[in-house]
């Protein structure tokens, strides 16, 4: 119950055009196979690339962008450079060994997630 | 593009901080964004306040802080599984600890005080305190978590007024009140007030506030019932001006000769004897083997309580009582003793059954051990004034 209770705070800081139900947690995945495809990024960085990605039908927001990252940081999925930009410090984040194994597991358990509901659903492969 | 001074920078990092964010990292994190949105998004010569103060309020719902509320609440969320299972783990552990203690206490063995010292402890500072935090994370509703909050507060006041109790600490009193002013006056006001307005909880809150009226009534009748401290004292005094007037017709006798050396062992045996029982029932009480001059300042009152089956330490309580028997019934058999000088042991605490002398209360065999000794003291005088 806390775990849902978590995942429903954290939606209501993500604005996308999807409801919130169809994207519990799924921005775990989403951060971890962005860092698994780009070596390192910044927060700044993520959310406009998931912004370009997906046509703006999902935009992080830095509400819930920053949580989930320390809470990834923390669990050693993570790791982190800082770079100096002017008089401002940039955080880079690229996935540990840990988190490159966690990544890829993630997506793989939401590609089954998502083929399991197609065929619950009798979603059939739209043409054109 | 826009480009940023030092001073805007600063600026936006002294806001964030006023705003309430604490944590460095999300600080330098959420200026790095900020100064990327200005950057990408305000045209060179755009206006920089105006457009941060459009931008900032993107981040939250009512206030910034709610970002490092989040982050702190995804750390220990982390450590959920670890505070639930520590939580089960030391509610067994107290479970046990707290059942073996009591029994352990009932029949006055040793380790019953490190046993309930051990399970009270876990429990109140442990348990309790887990499954509030776990249960109010349960829960967004104030009213709930204050409830939580509150009824922790009883149980773990309650807990520690069971042990001082138990132990024969001085100032269980004080956790026995505390416990039972927030119950009386926060919890249940609290509770019933808040959930009578709520047609859903309207009958659940009237049947909870019943029991907790209930509950609170008996902790407050226990209070009332429980031996009052002056009881206690007269109790006390009784016992130590026994002990005095002893000592009176012991010292009127002292500087005179006995004419008889093996009636003087027996003599010295019996007082041995009595002595030491005295010392173990005081020292199961209090934990000083004499009773201490300032006792009344350090509270350091003998609750009335029973002797407890193995009367201490396997027994060996019993087995002085049967050796002071021994000895009086040897002192009263001893040659030229007339009735008159005898000790009696009817009515006394040597005319029990030792098997049961576990359902006598600690008093009661102190005195009666302080009266054999007197009788013997009288006795001794006269014998020794007709010489």
């Amino acid at each position: 119950m806390i775990h849902n209770l978590q995942i429903h705070k954290t939606l209501m800081y993500i604005c996308p055009m999807y409801s919130s139900e169809l994207i519990k947690g799924t921005l775990k995945t989403i951060i971890l196979k962005l860092l698994s495809e780009n070596k390192e990024m910044y927060g700044y960085e993520i959310t406009q690339k998931v912004k370009d990605l997906t046509d703006n039908k999902i935009q992080i927001t830095e509400g819930a962008l920053y949580p989930t990252l320390h809470a990834l940081e923390n669990d050693g999925i993570v790791t982190t450079e800082i770079v100096n930009i002017g008089k401002r410090v940039r955080k880079y984040y690229k996935l540990t060994p840990k988190g490159k194994n966690s990544a890829t597991e993630k997506v793989t358990e939401f590609a089954d997630f998502i083929n399991t509901m197609k065929f619950l659903l009798d979603i059939k492969p739209q043409l054109g | 593009m826009y480009t940023l001074s030092d001073q805007q920078i600063d600026f936006i990092l002294n806001d964030i901080k006023l705003r309430g964010v604490e944590m460095e990292d999300l600080q330098l994190n959420l200026l790095d964004h900020i100064c990327c949105i200005i950057e990408c998004e305000l045209e060179q010569e755009g206006d920089f306040e105006d457009f941060y103060h459009k931008t900032i309020p993107k981040f939250f719902k009512k206030e910034l802080k709610e970002i490092e509320e989040e982050t702190k609440l995804l750390l220990t969320f982390k450590n959920f599984y670890a505070m639930k299972k520590t939580m089960i783990r030391t509610g067994i552990f107290s479970a046990i600890t707290i059942v073996l203690g009591s029994f352990f206490k009932v029949m006055h063995w040793p380790g019953a005080g490190a046993l309930l010292v051990l399970g009270i402890g876990s429990i109140s500072l442990l348990f309790l305190p887990l499954m509030i935090i776990l249960k109010t994370k349960d829960t967004s509703n104030k009213r709930d978590k204050f409830v939580l909050a509150s009824s922790g507060a009883v149980g773990f006041f309650l807990c520690w007024a069971t042990l001082f109790a138990v132990m024969h600490w001085p100032g269980n009193g004080i956790f026995w009140i505390i416990a039972i002013c927030i119950s009386a006056f926060v919890l249940i006001p609290v509770y019933f007030f808040t959930g009578i307005r709520n047609p859903e909880t309207k009958l659940n809150t009237i049947v909870t506030t019943v029991v907790l009226v209930g509950a609170t009534g008996l902790q407050f009748t226990m209070l009332n019932i429980r031996p009052a401290v002056k009881q206690t004292q007269i109790k006390m005094y009784s016992y130590i001006q026994g002990e005095e007037l002893l000592k009176k017709i012991q010292n009127s006798s002292s500087g005179r000769t006995l004419e008889s050396a093996s009636r003087s062992i027996i003599v010295e045996n019996i007082n041995n004897k009595a002595e030491q029982i005295k010392s173990m029932i005081i020292m199961n009480a209090i934990g000083e083997s004499k009773i201490p001059k300032n006792f009344e300042s350090e509270g350091h009152f003998i609750e009335e309580g029973n002797l407890g089956i193995n009367f201490f330490d396997n027994g060996k309580g019993i087995k002085l009582l049967s050796d002071l028997k021994a000895e009086i019934n040897k002192y009263n058999a001893s040659g030229g003793m007339n009735m008159e000088n005898k000790i009696p042991i009817d009515h006394s605490v040597l005319d029990i059954e030792f098997d049961k002398i576990g359902r006598y209360s600690n008093y009661s065999v102190l005195n009666s051990i302080t009266q054999i000794q007197m009788y013997l003291a009288t006795a001794e005088n006269k014998l020794t004034a007709f010489k």
